[in-house]
Order: C-alpha cells, then sequence, then structure tokens
C-alpha cells in the first residue's frame, strides 16, 4: 500500500468519527475556530472545510443550534447541542462502545 | 490591505454559493479567518499584514473548493432520472433520424433530372439534421435539468429533524408488477416532453406544419428559406390558447406526481377534468369549421397538378379527423381507466 492510499484510509476512518466527536464537544457553547483548537488538543485535527459545512449541516438537521455574538468588537458563530442533539448523543456513544467492543473482536 | 484581501476572497466564495445562505456563511468564514489571523499574530509575535493574511487565505483553501464543501453534490441530470433521459434520448434521436432520411428521400427523389443541385441539397439535409438534434438535444436537457432540481428539491423536504430518512426501497420492486396507484416514471416525463414541445412549437413556431416549395418548383413539407404556405387555419390557433392551458397544467401535474410517486385521489380527479376538457376541445374541433388553411387550388399551384392537389387536400382533412379522434376516443379510454382506479382505490 502507497503512503497516499494508507493516508486517505485513515481519512476515511477519521470522517467517521468526526459527527460524534464534534457532538460531543458541543453540550457547552463553542464557536467552530475553538471547536477546531479543542479537537486538536485531544490528538483529532479537522480540516476547516469538512468542521464548518458539517457545523451546519448538524444546525439543519437539528441536531445544534446557533447564534451570533459580538465579542471584541467582531462577531463569532456560537454553536450548541439542541434539545434533539442533547438526546441523540448518548445513544450515538452507546453505538459507538458497540462498534469499538466488535471491532476488538474483529480485529 | 490585509482587510480588503479577506472582504475579496470572502465575496468570491459566497458568489459561489447559494443567494439564501451565502450572507451568513461569508460572515461565518469572515469570523474564522479573523480568528485564524489573531491566532498567528499572537504565536509569531508579528502584527497582522498582508504577508501573513496571503498565508492564511493560502491555507484556508481556493474560493472554488471553499464554496463546493458548503453544497452537496448536484447533478444537472442524476442517477435517477439519467436512465430515462438516455430512453427519452435515443427515441428522439431516432425520430430525428427517421425524419431526416425521410426528407432526405424526398429531395434526392426531387433531385433526379437535376444532378446539379445535389451538393447544395445533401449539405442542407445534413445541416438541417444537426441543427434538430441540437434543438431536441438542449430541450430534453432542460426539461430533465427541471425534473432533476424539483425532485431535488422534494428530497430535501423529505429530510426530518434529527437524522435524514430515505424512502425505502424495496429490492422486490426490481421484478414485480407496479402498483396502480405507483406513477410510471418513464411514462410520466415523455408525457411532460410532449406537452413542452406542443407548448413550444404551437406558440413559438408554428411554421413548423406548413408547405415549403422553392421557386423552381421543388416543395417539401417542414421549414426552410423557401416560400412557405402555412398548413394549420386560423381556426386551429384559435384553440391554441385553451390546448397550452391543459399543456402546461398537464405537465404541473405530471411535476406533482413525480415528486410524490404515487397517485391518489386529489391527482386522480386533477387528471380526470384535464382529460374531460382535452376531449372538449378535440370535440368543438372536430364539429367546427376546418383546421386546414391550404386549399386545392392553392396546392395545384405550387405542386402543378390538381388531380394530385385534391387527393393530398382529401388525406389531410382525414388525418386531421383521425387525429381528433383519436384524441377523443383514447381521452375517454383514459378517464374510465382513470375513474376506475380512483373507485377501487377508495373502495
Amino acid at each position: 500500500m502507497t503512503n497516499e492510499s494508507f493516508e486517505n484510509v485513515i481519512l476515511e476512518l477519521r470522517r467517521g468519527v468526526i459527527v460524534l466527536a464534534v457532538l460531543s464537544q458541543l453540550d457547552k457553547e463553542e464557536y467552530g475556530y475553538s471547536l477546531i483548537n479543542g479537537l486538536k488538543e485531544l490528538g483529532l485535527e479537522i480540516d476547516q472545510g469538512t468542521l464548518y459545512p458539517l457545523l451546519r449541516r448538524l444546525e439543519s438537521q437539528g441536531l445544534l443550534q446557533s447564534n451570533w455574538r459580538i465579542e471584541a468588537d467582531r462577531p463569532r458563530r456560537y454553536y450548541v447541542l439542541s434539545t434533539e442533539g442533547r438526546i441523540l448523543l448518548p445513544r450515538l456513544k452507546q453505538e459507538w462502545a458497540g462498534i469499538v467492543s466488535m471491532m476488538k473482536k474483529v480485529l | 490591505m490585509s482587510t480588503i484581501l479577506i472582504d475579496a476572497y470572502v465575496s468570491e466564495i459566497g458568489r459561489r454559493l447559494p443567494r439564501k445562505t451565502h450572507t451568513d456563511i461569508e460572515a461565518e468564514i469572515h469570523s474564522i479567518l479573523q480568528d485564524m489571523l489573531e491566532e498567528r499574530s499572537q504565536k509569531t509575535g508579528k502584527p497582522i499584514d498582508e504577508e501573513m493574511t496571503l498565508d492564511v487565505l493560502k491555507a484556508y483553501g481556493a474560493p472554488e473548493k471553499v464554496a463546493a464543501t458548503y453544497q452537496g453534490e448536484r447533478y444537472v441530470i442524476g442517477p435517477q432520472l439519467y436512465p430515462i433521459f438516455m430512453q427519452v434520448l435515443r427515441i428522439v434521436l431516432m425520430v430525428i433520424g427517421i425524419l431526416a432520411a425521410i426528407g432526405l428521400g424526398v429531395a434526392i427523389y426531387q433531385m433526379v433530372g437535376r444532378p446539379q443541385n445535389a451538393f447544395e441539397i445533401i449539405i442542407k439535409a445534413v445541416a438541417n439534421f444537426g441543427a434538430s438534434v441540437m434543438t431536441a438535444l438542449g430541450n430534453i436537457v432542460l426539461i430533465f435539468a427541471i425534473l432533476e432540481w424539483a425532485l431535488y428539491r422534494a428530497s430535501k423536504k423529505v429530510e426530518v429533524k434529527g437524522l435524514p430518512k430515505e424512502k425505502e426501497w424495496d429490492p422486490r420492486s426490481l421484478t414485480k408488477v407496479s402498483s396502480p396507484n405507483q406513477v410510471k416514471m418513464g411514462e410520466t416525463i415523455v408525457e411532460i416532453i410532449g406537452c413542452f414541445a406542443a407548448i413550444v412549437i404551437f406558440n413559438f413556431n408554428p411554421q413548423i406544419f406548413g408547405f415549403g416549395y422553392a421557386p423552381n418548383g421543388n416543395w417539401y413539407l417542414g421549414t426552410g428559406n423557401w416560400t412557405s404556405i402555412p398548413l394549420l387555419s386560423e381556426r386551429f390557433f384559435y384553440f391554441v390558447p385553451y390546448l397550452t392551458l391543459v399543456w402546461a397544467l398537464t405537465i404541473a401535474l405530471d411535476i406533482v406526481l413525480l415528486r410524490m410517486g404515487h397517485w391518489n385521489t386529489v391527482t386522480r380527479i386533477n387528471s380526470i377534468g384535464l382529460k374531460v376538457i382535452g376531449i372538449i376541445i378535440a370535440a368543438v374541433m372536430l364539429a367546427g369549421p376546418s383546421l386546414i388553411a391550404v386549399t386545392a387550388p392553392t396546392l395545384a399551384t405550387v405542386l402543378g397538378d390538381a388531380e394530385g392537389a385534391r387527393v393530398l387536400m382529401t388525406l389531410l382533412t382525414q388525418a386531421v379527423r383521425v387525429v381528433l379522434w383519436l384524441a377523443i376516443i383514447g381521452g375517454s379510454i383514459d378517464v374510465i381507466r382513470v375513474i376506475y382506479r380512483t373507485v377501487t382505490a377508495t373502495n
């Protein structure tokens, strides 16, 4: 397997966990850039071109809500879990635990 | 300078996004870029300048790529409609090919004894064929693109809050006979194309139905640079607005049906209404004055053959009557069929 193919597979693997990772960080309000940095500190690097459209999509699906706030003389958009997102998150975490345990057996 | 750069970059992205969302996305990207610049400035201990802004913009990505991430995959003609598009295209191209071959055959027949015009006639036939293919292709693509857009909008509405839900697909549908309530996509699209073509032809290009003849005495059916005698009378064009309304409403009903995917009582009643109006129009056309404008003496002048002109006129008059009778009978059968299905579906 070439290095490029390996990178692509890793990218695919990571893509699958991004939604859960993002939702898990938004029980408190965060703006996009702080969210990217927060996840980076935890070891998950997300491309901006992936994160911001994803946040909008999750909002349009009703899992997140957002509001603009002025901070340091300029606007920032803050995202947080909606009521539906809060209901869905524990179920997703449970599903994830199931996947991990299943993959442990598989591998 | 850095603000100008950011504004230009952000508006370049916004230009590529749908009108409804671009202002909001532009504002968000603007805010993100400022966050990035501030962080970089703090890390390096340097003030924000043009070079730093250029670096950040480069890292953020080309405007077209950034804009693309905000839009899902979109098609002019997507996988759902593509097989039907190809089917319709094949049929239309075949019909155009046959008509072109007939036209060329007639032209070659007329050419006998005048071989000096052969090259010009063949070139004209090829050019006409090319123009017809391009027109047909353009119109078909346009219709399918509109349908694709309508279906895309409908699919967006199907999404419910939470996880996106798709219509359940049953693999047995690959082999089973379709239920009477299911909308037949192919048939419906062909009807839309037929109605669209009728609206365009009768409202904007009615001269297609005419006799053209050249000064040298040649004549043929269709258009061209030659003198043309209209085939259809003013009486016919009196009905065109009514027919256009029926065709337009039929297209609207078909689009609703495609979006719903199944028939219900309301759509069936609407369909019956439109078919009954169509039958009434056809009956009034049949009972009224002639719909043919050209007369036997005019044809005789063009053809130079009085007997041939008389026969052709009789054929034309009868052909119009047959078409109208077919419309009435076919429409009536359709109405009975739809009424039967409405009653059985209600029971």
